[in-house]
C-alpha cells in the first residue's frame, strides 16, 4: 500500500482548523475575567515550546507514531502500557466535543431534534472520513481552512460594523489582572487548546516536508492564536464579562445581537457552521490519533477495521460521560487540570528528557 | 469485508440524510408571527398576564392584495406564575403556535415595573427563539396589555411603528435613547440603576384600540414617548423627563441630536439651535471616599431658527451664543445629576466606571455606594461649539429699536 503524504499547507490548515475547533467558540479561561485574550496570548509562548517538542520527537523518529517512539525511548515495558493509556483519554476528548457540539447545536437551534441523531450523523461523517484516509481528510481541511477563514472575516466584520464593540470592556488591564490572566494561561490555555496539538504526532509520520515541520506547527498556531484571541476579545467586548462568563456560546450571542441596518441580521448560521466544521476537525484528528496508536500498539495492519469501534465508543461516550450540560463542563474542569496534560504535556516533556539523557549517556544500542 | 462495511455505512447515511432533514421544519402557515410582548401584573397576585401582539397576515396590504380591511394585529394574553408558562398558556387562545423570532418590542406595564423586573428577562438570554436586541419600554400610567392593543395609522404593526418612533425621536430629540433586552440584562448584571424609555396613552385606551379611530385626519389614539423610568434594583421609583432625560442621555453620552433653545443676546427672543454632534467623556475618581465625577461635554451645533434679530456676521454675537448654549447644557446636566442623586441612583453607570478603572477605590465604597454616589461631586466641563448659522447670516428682521 502506497504511504499517504500530505503537504505542508495542508499540515497547517490541519492544525488551525484544529486549534479553532470548539474553542472558538465555547468560553476559555474564565479565571481572567475580561483579560481571556491577553490569557490566550500570554499561552503561546508555552505552546510553541510544547509544539517544538514535539516537532524534535518527529524528526528523531520521522517514521513513528508517539506510541512508536514511547516504547523505543522507554523501552517496551514502560512505554507501551503508558501508550495504551493515552487512547482513553483521546477517545474521552473526543466524545466531549461531541457533546459540546451536540448539545450547543440543540439549545442554540434545533430545539426538536434528538441530541442522538445529531451526534450519530457527526459521527457517521467522522468514521467516513478517517475510511477515506488522512490524504483525503488533509484535503478537506484545506478546503475548509478557506471557508472558516471567509466566515470568520465577515462575522468579524459585520459585528464591528454594528457598532457592537465597546472597548470598555476590555480595557484597563491592571496589574491584579494581568496575574490572574497569567494563572489562567498556564496550564489551563496552555494545555486546551494549545497542548491538545499532541495528537497529530500520530499524523507527522505522512508529513512529507520533514525539514519544515516546525516553521509549518510554529506559524500555524501562532496564526490561530491570534485568531482565538481576536475573536475572544470581540466576543468579550460585545457581552461584557458577565454576560460572557454566563453564555454557554459567546460567540452565538455575539452574532445573534448583529444588526446592520435593519437589513443584515440573525447570521446564526455563520456561527453553527462554525462550530459544526471545528467540531468535525478536531474529533476527527482525535479519532484518527486513536485508531493509529491502538494500530500501532495491537499490530493491527487494517486501520479501517478500527475505525467503527472508535466511533461507536465516541458516540456512546457522548451520551454516557455526564448526566447534564453543567456536569459536562464540571467534569471537563477536572479532566482538563487533572487528566489531559499528562499526554499534552508530562508524557512528551518526559520522552524529550529521556531521550536526550540517553543519547547524551549513549544508552541506546 | 471492507467492501462490505462501506455498503453498510453507505446505506446509514442515505437513511440518516432521509430520516432527519425535517426535525424541525415549522411551516409558515402554522404560525403566528409575534411583533409585540407586553408583561403585566396580575393585580393582588404573583403572576404575570403577558400579551402578545400578533401579526394578522390577511389583513397586512400587500402588492397583490389589498388585505381583508381587518385589523393587522390582534392581542391575545395569558396569565401564568412564569413568562414561559403564559407563553405556552396562550396555546389555548391562539390558532396557530406562536413565533417569537420577530418580537420587536417588549413592553412592561407600569405596576410590574415599580414592584421589580430584574427577573423577568431570564427567558430572553436562555431562550434561542426570544430576541436579546428587542426594543424595551415601561407602559407609563397604564397596562402592556392596552399599549399592545393600540391600532397606528400609518404603520398598520403597531409595534413596528413604536420601534421607529424610539429610534427616530433618539436620533433628533434626545430624550430617549433605544435600550434593548440586551442592554437591560448588561446593566441589571452590572453596578447602579437602569432608565428605561416610557411611553404613555394620551387619549382613551379603549377608543384607540378600536378601527373606528383611526377614521379621522386628527388622529386621537397612538401613544407618545414620555421620559426615561428609573429603576432601582430593578424596581420604577421615579420619571425622569423632559430636560432631565436629556441631561442623562448627555451623561450616557447617548445623545445624537438634538435641538437647544437658547436666549438671543440683548433679546427676549429665543434661537433654536441643532446639536449635530456630541462627546462626553466621564471619568471617576474617589477623593477621600468622595467621588468626584469628571464630565466632559464636547458639543457643536448649527443655529436652525432665529426668533429675533442676530447678526451672526459679528463674532462676539456666536461667542455669546455659545455661551449661552454652553449654559444651557450645563444646567440640563446638573439637573438631571442631581435628580438622580435625590433618587440615590447612579444611573450614569459611574459606579461601573470606577470599578472599571480604579478596582481598589470601589472595593471601598461599593457597600455602600447608593449613599455615596449621592454625596458625589460633579465636576463639569461643557465646550460648545456652532459651527454654521445655516443659508442666512443676519436675520431679515430689523435690530429691534
Amino acid at each position: 500500500m502506497r504511504k499517504e503524504a500530505i503537504g505542508p499547507f495542508q499540515l497547517f490548515a490541519m492544525i488551525v482548523l484544529f486549534e479553532l475547533g470548539t474553542a472558538l467558540v465555547v468560553p476559555i479561561g474564565l479565571e481572567s475575567g475580561h483579560a481571556v485574550w491577553l490569557a490566550i496570548l500570554l499561552a503561546l509562548p508555552g505552546g510553541i515550546i510544547l509544539v517544538l517538542i514535539y516537532g524534535y520527537l518527529y524528526k528523531q523518529f520521522p517514521d513513528l507514531t508517539i506510541s512508536g517512539y514511547m516504547r523505543r525511548i522507554l523501552g517496551r515495558a514502560a512505554g507501551w502500557p503508558l501508550a495504551l493509556l493515552i487512547v482513553p483519554v483521546f477517545l474521552y476528548n473526543g466524545s466531549r466535543n461531541l457533546r459540546e457540539a451536540g448539545d450547543l447545536l440543540i439549545s442554540a437551534s434545533y430545539d426538536k431534534t434528538p441530541v442522538i441523531i445529531i451526534n450519530s450523523i457527526m459521527v457517521i461523517a467522522v468514521m467516513y472520513i478517517l475510511y477515506m484516509g488522512i490524504e483525503v481528510f488533509a484535503r478537506t481541511a484545506e478546503i475548509y481552512f478557506i471557508v472558516v477563514v471567509i466566515m470568520g472575516l465577515i462575522c468579524a466584520f459585520v459585528v464591528i460594523a454594528a457598532g457592537l464593540v465597546k472597548l470598555d470592556n476590555l480595557f484597563p488591564v491592571l496589574p491584579g489582572q494581568w496575574l490572574e490572566a497569567l494563572q489562567s494561561a498556564y496550564p489551563n490555555i496552555l494545555i486546551f487548546p494549545y497542548g491538545e496539538l499532541v495528537c497529530f504526532t500520530t499524523i507527522l509520520p505522512h508529513f512529507t516536508a520533514k525539514r519544515k515541520v516546525n516553521g509549518v506547527a510554529v506559524a500555524a498556531l501562532v496564526l490561530s492564536s491570534l485568531m482565538l484571541g481576536f475573536t475572544h476579545a470581540l466576543e468579550m467586548s460585545v457581552l461584557g464579562p458577565d454576560i460572557y462568563s454566563r453564555t454557554t456560546f459567546p460567540m452565538f450571542t455575539t452574532i445573534t445581537l448583529v444588526n446592520v441596518a435593519n437589513f443584515i441580521q440573525r447570521l446564526d448560521a455563520f456561527v453553527i457552521l462554525t462550530l459544526i466544521f471545528g467540531v468535525f476537525f478536531k474529533m476527527s484528528i482525535y479519532c484518527y490519533a486513536a485508531v493509529s496508536i491502538t494500530a500501532d500498539l495491537f499490530r493491527i495492519k487494517d486501520t479501517h477495521r478500527l475505525v467503527l469501534p472508535v466511533g461507536v465508543v465516541v458516540l456512546l461516550s457522548s451520551f454516557v460521560s455526564a448526566e447534564d450540560y453543567p456536569a459536562h463542563m464540571a467534569d471537563g474542569i477536572v479532566f482538563l487540570e487533572k487528566i489531559l496534560p499528562i499526554p499534552c504535556a508530562v508524557i512528551p516533556i518526559l520522552l524529550y528528557v529521556v531521550h536526550r539523557l540517553r543519547l547524551r549517556f549513549k544508552l541506546y544500542r | 469485508m471492507s467492501s462490505r462495511w462501506i455498503r453498510l455505512l453507505a446505506a446509514l447515511l442515505a437513511m440518516s440524510t432521509a430520516l432527519t432533514g425535517c426535525y424541525n421544519s415549522r411551516e409558515l402557515n402554522e404560525l403566528a408571527i409575534v411583533s409585540g410582548i407586553g408583561i403585566d401584573l396580575v393585580p393582588g397576585k404573583q403572576e404575570y398576564k403577558v400579551s402578545f401582539q400578533i401579526v394578522n397576515p390577511n389583513s397586512t396590504p400587500t402588492t397583490v392584495s389589498p388585505g381583508s380591511g381587518l385589523p393587522a394585529i390582534i392581542v391575545i394574553s395569558a396569565t401564568d406564575d412564569t413568562v414561559f408558562g403564559a407563553l405556552r398558556k396562550a396555546s389555548k387562545r391562539a390558532t396557530r403556535q406562536l413565533f417569537f423570532a420577530h418580537a420587536q418590542m417588549v413592553a412592561i406595564g407600569e405596576p410590574l415595573a415599580r414592584q421589580g423586573i430584574n427577573h423577568v428577562f431570564d427567558i430572553f438570554e436562555r431562550s434561542h427563539e426570544l430576541r436579546l436586541n428587542s426594543a424595551v419600554l415601561v407602559a407609563r400610567d397604564t397596562s402592556a396589555e392596552a399599549l399592545l392593543k393600540l391600532l397606528s395609522p400609518i404603520e398598520s404593526i403597531s409595534t413596528l411603528g413604536i420601534v421607529n418612533k424610539v429610534r427616530n425621536t433618539s436620533n433628533v430629540w434626545g430624550e430617549n435613547r433605544t435600550i434593548d433586552v440586551f442592554e437591560i440584562i448588561s446593566e441589571i448584571a452590572g453596578v447602579g440603576e437602569i432608565t428605561v424609555n416610557g411611553l404613555r396613552i394620551p387619549g382613551d385606551p379603549e377608543e384607540g384600540s378600536k378601527k373606528s379611530s383611526l377614521e379621522q385626519s386628527g388622529f386621537k389614539g397612538g401613544n407618545i414617548m414620555s421620559g426615561l423610568a428609573v429603576l432601582k434594583d430593578g424596581k420604577l421609583i421615579g420619571w425622569m423627563d423632559g430636560s432631565e432625560a436629556r441631561g442623562t442621555q448627555w451623561v450616557l453620552n447617548r445623545i445624537n441630536e438634538t435641538s437647544v433653545n437658547v436666549d438671543v443676546p440683548g433679546s427676549s427672543a429665543k434661537a433654536a439651535v441643532n446639536i449635530f454632534h456630541s462627546r462626553t467623556n466621564v471619568k471617576v475618581k474617589l477623593i477621600e471616599e468622595v467621588p468626584v465625577f469628571h464630565v466632559s461635554i464636547h458639543e457643536e451645533g448649527i443655529v436652525n431658527e432665529a426668533g429675533g434679530f442676530i447678526d451672526f456676521s459679528i463674532k462676539e454675537t456666536r461667542d455669546q451664543l455659545e455661551e449661552e448654549l454652553k449654559a444651557r447644557t450645563i444646567e440640563e446636566v446638573r439637573q438631571a445629576v442631581e435628580r438622580a442623586q435625590g433618587m440615590k441612583s447612579d444611573i450614569f453607570n459611574f459606579g461601573n466606571e470606577l470599578k472599571r478603572t480604579h478596582p481598589q477605590d470601589w472595593e471601598k465604597v461599593k457597600d455602600r455606594w447608593d449613599s455615596v454616589f449621592a454625596k458625589g461631586k460633579l465636576d463639569l466641563h461643557v465646550e460648545s461649539y456652532i459651527r454654521s448659522t445655516g443659508m442666512r447670516t443676519k436675520t431679515y428682521t430689523n435690530p429691534e429699536q
